[in-house]
């Protein structure tokens, strides 16, 4: 119904043209940088190309693929942690009271509030203290702290939207807590559990300072890698760096996407 | 019911987590015994480790161990040479892993404040990268582990002790904290396919930015590239020997640079944007050169001209050129943090960096200058640095060093960094 309304209206059209517009020029821009040598003013397309962005990126020192591979896996790992711990702080916090509920959702947002460094450089104290910096586990931690706001809030939202009606049902018909969540509460919430992980892996994917500080060099990402190159200038290997995020992150979505509908869909048939 | 349990404890714990991590006076036991990835046999050796010992010994210390060299990630070509030419030669020489992490100097020096503060006696950085500011202020916080470098045979084989870069890193004295790594000078760029000169002195370069009106400018201030470029103005209108021993002092500062400001303030009106706003990276001033927005860029790397120009970044008739009273200097540094895992290691390593052979291919495959003492080469080992060719649109060494101006005394830097900011910026 609203398709219809939008393939008619001509100025809306034009806006999507627009928006899609600055969305994938700059991603032709990337593609461009990464194989141009010389591209100077006033020329429309650079006057010279070369391979060496991607000699540099693949070159065996640079170690690109396993540090891909573990970032990914890393990020991963965040992004489930942090949804499941998204969706039971947010159920604690829609549907039941308990002392210093207030605080908690405001504390909730507090990683967020504080300055980057301030907030990096105190944890990092705290953390060696706790045996955890130069861990994978330490990065795990510091990296959820970053994305539980984003995964509690987009939870909260969609947990208080659904409500537990469905739920009560459920136990009604005798179902167990754990069967009604797995087979009604889940799937209902399955889109904001894909939301709140995308949300996670990239917030924990695109860290910088906190992975360096807190892995203290050991734990080793893209951005890790990629930071350096962008802080410096250097377009060519800062965009071959950068399409690899891109493509990498798009890819990762695409599967998530593809598991979680598959997830929720196949209990839902179950159910049926 | 237990989800309910569950749920609220959870939240109570990130709560509590988030506590934690904003309060950095959590009275946690102090980790005195940190279970870290090295090797326990590590551990046994540093704590034989004594810096007075014999080299040899330390060399058989050092053996099958692993050495961490933290320095900044974003030089590829460096990457490259430190892991496919230095790496290999530590192994095979002394049976030595040398692990290279990119970091930056800022990263470097709040990870090592942080483990000082936690109390953490072995850390996870050994060699560090560092020179000028960042050696004072880690020097001055006892951060750093020393003396160490008159242990070293290659320091009296190779190196000139009464060097005064090998005695003062921008004015502070090393007292053997850290070893020479290379040696940058400042250089002017500009191309001569575009314009014809290339300013001898601040006079020129006003009549320069004068006819490229909106072509020429420098990275903002505290860019290290800019700020360098900055000292090198003042150098050219009020000397440098005054400031060699001037009190820190920002009034003081502030008279000496008098005319200088005065200059600056008349060039931003021939500056790209009128000088109002300054470009914030060298990378971008760089960058800007590349594209022909701008006619002239400048670079602390003496022969980064001759890479560019094999990398097909510059035309080949871009050319480096220094001003007549010459260029600020500075040489780069190794030192070894005092919470360093692998001290004894530190030690091979850096002796062995210091080496004619490891320094000839670092002038070869990077171009850096190279810190041994020209004198003290063997015949052969001369040969090997005389052999270097130096690539296209490059000055030669003796040119460099001959017009080479040292660096003025760490503690003024940020200084003249603000007054630029406040006085110059805009103005």
């Amino acid at each position: 119904m609203s398709m219809k309304d939008t393939n008619s209206n001509i100025p809306l059209k034009l806006f999507l043209y627009l928006i899609a517009f600055t969305i994938l020029a700059p991603l032709v821009i990337l593609v461009l940088w990464t194989f141009t040598s010389r591209w100077p003013w006033p020329n429309l397309f650079p006057t010279s190309f070369s391979l060496r962005a991607l000699e540099e990126v693949f070159a065996p020192y640079a170690n690109l693929l396993p540090t891909l591979v573990s970032s990914i896996l890393l990020s991963l790992t965040v992004a489930l942690l942090s949804a499941i711990v998204g969706t039971m702080t947010a159920r604690a916090l829609v549907f039941y009271d308990f002392f210093g509920k207030g605080l908690i959702k405001l504390l909730t947002m507090a990683p967020n509030i504080v300055p980057g460094t301030v907030f990096a450089m105190g944890i990092h104290v705290v953390f060696i203290r706790m045996s955890l910096a130069d861990t994978l586990v330490g990065v795990i931690i510091v990296h959820l702290i970053y994305t539980l706001p984003y995964s509690i809030n987009i939870m909260r939202d969609l947990t208080s939207s659904i409500g537990q009606q469905m739920e009560l049902q459920a136990y009604v018909l005798g179902a167990s807590p754990l069967k009604s969540f797995i087979y009604i509460t889940l799937p209902l919430l399955a889109p904001g559990v894909l939301a709140s992980m995308n949300m996670a892996y990239i917030t924990s994917f695109s860290q910088y300072f906190l992975t360096l500080l807190i892995g203290g060099g050991k734990i080793r990402t893209l951005s890790t890698l990629m930071v350096p190159f962008i802080a410096k200038g250097d377009r060519s290997i800062g965009s071959a760096y950068a399409l690899i995020f891109v493509l990498s992150t798009l890819t990762i979505f695409i599967v998530m996407d593809r598991v979680i509908k598959r997830l929720s869909f196949r209990n839902k048939e179950e159910n049926l | 019911m237990n989800f309910k349990r569950l749920s609220s404890i959870l939240a109570i714990i990130i709560a509590l987590l988030l506590i934690v991590g904003c309060s950095s006076q959590t009275p946690e036991t102090p980790a005195t015994e940190v279970p870290n990835e090295t090797p326990s046999e590590a551990n046994a050796e540093s704590q034989e480790f004594d810096p007075n010992a014999d080299f040899d010994t330390l060399v058989e210390q050092a053996k099958g161990s692993t050495v961490t060299f933290y320095g900044w990630g974003g030089d590829e070509d460096r990457n490259r040479w430190l892991n496919e030419t230095v790496a290999p030669i530590l192994k095979e020489k002394y049976d030595i892993s040398l692990d290279v992490v990119g970091m930056n100097i800022d990263e470097i020096l709040a990870k090592l404040s942080g483990e000082k503060q936690a109390g953490l006696e072995e850390g996870s950085i050994d060699i560090i990268w560092i020179n000028g500011e960042n050696f004072y202020s880690t020097k001055e916080n006892d951060l750093l582990f020393g003396p160490f470098t008159d242990k070293l045979p290659n320091t009296k084989k190779y190196i000139d002790v009464n060097d005064k870069e090998v005695l003062y890193d921008f004015g502070y004295p090393i007292e053997n904290y850290e070893a020479p790594y290379g040696k940058a000078q400042m250089v002017f760029i500009n191309d001569s396919g575009v314009t014809d000169e290339t300013p001898k002195n601040t006079d020129e370069l006003l009549e320069y930015a004068k006819k490229y009106e909106g072509k020429v400018t420098y990275p903002a201030l505290p860019d290290f590239t800019g700020s360098a470029f900055v000292r090198t103005l003042i150098y050219d209108i009020v000397g440098y020997e005054q400031f060699m021993d001037m009190q820190p002092d920002k009034a003081v500062v502030k008279e000496a640079i008098e005319p200088a400001l005065e200059y600056l303030r008349e060039l931003n009106k021939y500056l790209w944007n009128q000088g109002k706003t300054f470009p914030a990276t060298s990378g971008e001033v760089d960058n800007m050169f590349q594209d022909g927005e701008l006619v002239m860029t400048m670079s602390y790397e003496p022969y980064s001209v001759a890479k560019g120009i094999e990398k097909g970044i510059y035309n080949n008739s871009v050319r480096t050129f220094l001003f007549d009273k010459g260029t600020v200097g500075n040489t780069n540094y190794m030192a070894i943090a005092k919470n360093a895992p692998n001290k004894a290691g530190s030690m091979v390593a850096i002796n062995e960096i210091i080496s004619a052979e490891v320094q000839a291919s670092q002038f070869e495959e990077l171009r850096t200058l190279p810190v041994v003492s020209y004198d003290k080469l063997s015949s052969e080992e001369k040969a090997r640095f005389d052999r270097v060719d130096l690539g296209q649109g490059v000055l030669p060494q003796d040119e460099l060093l001959s017009k080479r101006l040292p660096e003025m005394p760490a503690n003024l830097v940020p200084i003249i960094e603000e007054i630029w900011a406040e006085e110059v910026v805009g103005k």
